[in-house]
């Protein structure tokens, strides 16, 4: 569903993604792991047509997402790092944006709306403007918007950072349900403990190069422990001043 | 006591730097060309936006600090009543009144003039400091549109409704409709002038139409299967949508014929140079050379629709579905990048 052969984003002289190829299969859900400033986001960017690549080739559901840029957003469901939210728009009006946007029926849009309003226990702030949300509520209602048109592929920047554990399971869950009907969801993410449980295929990037790319199974070690070995060791330093019997 | 003093420093370097946004008065093309063509004339006009621009410059400086923020910090509650009674003059208004006050005394500012200015200041650093309800509710009501834009326009109308552009437009309007309610008759020339004036207010929101959606807007805009130009369309709807009831005590169709040109010019530096603006300020145009091109386009369309004929309508409508394909298509391309 995903193919990337050599591809590679260079910013000046700076190579952000280099010579990177990988395939992820329909169904699947691909952790793309890496510490900040490694190339993800870059990576997720030239997948969904909004950065063209230095060289190499992407096909997303068979298509070039910078020949057919429009087509494939009527495929993908993309959970940008940013949210993407207008602070004029309600929450539900997001929803509904959405759904009139990708060519959903009407009735079809609100019902859709009202069962992730209530999935996402955002029901009791569907009036509130994005402006006024919490970060939260903000990353819910972006996660509403990925999955309202029914897309073949989801690409999700840090889908579980800064949310409450109950919402961080539903949308697991959500995320499990939707691979199992074939929908490909490419995610990044810092919570090891939550991709361990989640993901189906792990790829590592470390410095715009791939270090690691396997399904969870093959994987020698804890993934954490993995993660530490080959793309960047914890340094934890002692500050001295802390404590309560020092000033 | 240091707290305070602490925090009064903070907040005074807060709202000098919310001062310098009142700076896009400056760039803003409706008063530059003002000053350029009417002068000493234009007194009228400089009252209403200095009018508008006095509710914005009341408010109370305790509302930079987040009330989450404050309720941490440990102030005991003689520093807190001491911000309380401090903050008011970090605010330059406070200090333009008291001067205003030890100047005006017996000359020309008479004691009613100047209780009415101070009460409005309070007034509105009182409501200031009242917590509202989060999350814009005042724009609530925008009216749906039809078509899958929906949504899209009406969060724009909210956007334009956040300028100071559209209250300025809106008094202008008011004036026009207060006028004619009393039963005067306004010459043809002045009809004239006061719809380029209305219309020539919002103009510089129309060289800068994506410049409140923010970056988290412009990231959403990238990711909708749309086209540059329904983008554009969602805009230009919205501006006509707010400005249509305001051209209506003017002459709404030499109004909404000029309207159509100054959005023509306007796609131009909307897209080619999208620029960030702030709410409840005026908005930034673009270059100078923008703002004359606007102002003489919108000028030529109201005069020849009012005095000539109603053809003048057909090359600004022209003008603005030629501009909407081109800069759609700019936009297509570029992506906002």
């Amino acid at each position: 569903m995903i193919s990337c052969r050599n591809l590679t984003r260079r910013f000046g002289d700076f190579t952000a993604v280099d010579n990177l190829s990988l395939e992820v299969a329909p169904g699947a859900i691909c952790a793309f792991l890496g510490p900040n400033g490694a190339g993800k986001s870059t990576t997720v960017n030239m997948m969904t047509g909004l950065l063209p690549p230095t060289s190499g080739e992407v096909l997303v559901g068979g298509l070039n997402p910078a020949a057919n840029p429009i087509q494939l957003k009527r495929r993908i469901g993309v959970l940008p790092e940013d949210l993407g939210l207008f602070d004029d728009l309600t929450v539900e009006e997001h929803l509904l944006l959405t759904g009139d946007i990708y060519g959903v029926p009407r009735a079809e849009s609100r019902a859709r709306t009202a069962q992730l309003l209530h999935a996402l226990s955002l029901e009791h702030g569907r009036r509130t403007f994005a402006a006024a949300c919490s970060h939260g509520m903000r990353k819910k209602t972006a996660f509403a918007m990925t999955l309202l048109p029914n897309p073949q592929v989801l690409f999700l920047d840090e889908p579980f950072e800064a949310i409450d554990p109950v919402t961080a399971k539903i949308m697991r869950d959500l995320l499990q349900s939707v691979a199992r009907h074939g929908v490909t969801v490419f995610l990044t993410s810092h919570i090891l403990s939550m991709v361990e449980r989640i993901a189906t295929q792990i790829v590592m990037i470390r410095k715009g190069q791939t270090v690691w790319n396997s399904t969870v199974g093959e994987l020698p070690q804890s993934l954490e422990d993995h993660y530490f070995d080959l793309v960047e060791t914890p340094v934890v330093e002692e500050l001295e001043w802390l404590g309560p019997s020092r000033s | 006591m240091a707290r305070a003093v602490a925090l009064l420093r903070a907040l005074a370097l807060a709202y000098r730097r919310d001062w310098t946004t009142l700076q896009s008065l400056a760039g803003n093309n409706f008063f530059l060309l003002t000053l350029f063509l009417l002068q000493r004339a234009g007194m009228f006009v400089y009252l209403i936006m200095g009018l508008v621009m006095f509710f914005p410059l009341s408010t109370d400086p305790l509302r930079k600090i987040p009330p989450s923020r404050i309720a941490l910090w440990p102030l005991a509650r003689r520093e807190w009543w001491l911000l309380r009674l401090a903050s008011p003059w970090i605010n330059p208004m406070t200090w333009g009144l008291v001067f205003l006050a030890a100047w005006g005394a017996g000359r020309a500012i008479t004691v009613g003039l100047w209780t009415l200015a101070a009460g409005l200041f309070a007034a509105v650093f009182l409501i200031s400091a009242l917590p509202l309800p989060r999350g814009g509710g005042m724009f609530r009501p925008v009216p749906a549109f039809p078509g899958p834009l929906n949504q899209l326009m009406r969060k724009n109308v909210r956007e334009i409704l956040s300028t100071l552009d559209f209250y300025c437009a809106a008094i202008l309007s008011a004036s026009v409709l207060a006028f004619r309610v009393l039963g005067a008759d306004l010459p043809h020339e002045a009809l004239m002038a006061m719809t380029v004036l209305v219309v020539g207010a919002l103009s510089s929101y129309a060289q800068s139409l994506f410049g409140l959606d923010g970056e988290g807007g412009l990231s959403r805009y990238r990711l909708l299967p749309v086209r540059g130009w329904q983008l554009l369309l969602a805009k230009d709807a919205a501006f006509l949508a707010a400005l249509f009831p305001l051209l209506l005590p003017v002459a709404p169709v030499a109004g909404f014929g000029g309207a159509l040109s100054v959005l023509a010019v306007g796609h131009s530096p909307s897209v080619r140079h999208p620029r960030e603006q702030a709410r409840w300020r005026f908005t930034t145009g673009a270059a100078l050379g923008n703002g004359i091109v606007q102002m003489v386009a919108l000028a030529m369309t109201v005069s020849g629709i009012l005095s000539t004929s109603l053809w003048f309508f057909a090359p600004a409508a022209c003008a603005w579905v030629g501009s909407l394909w081109w800069y759609g298509r700019q936009l297509d391309n570029t992506n906002f990048s």
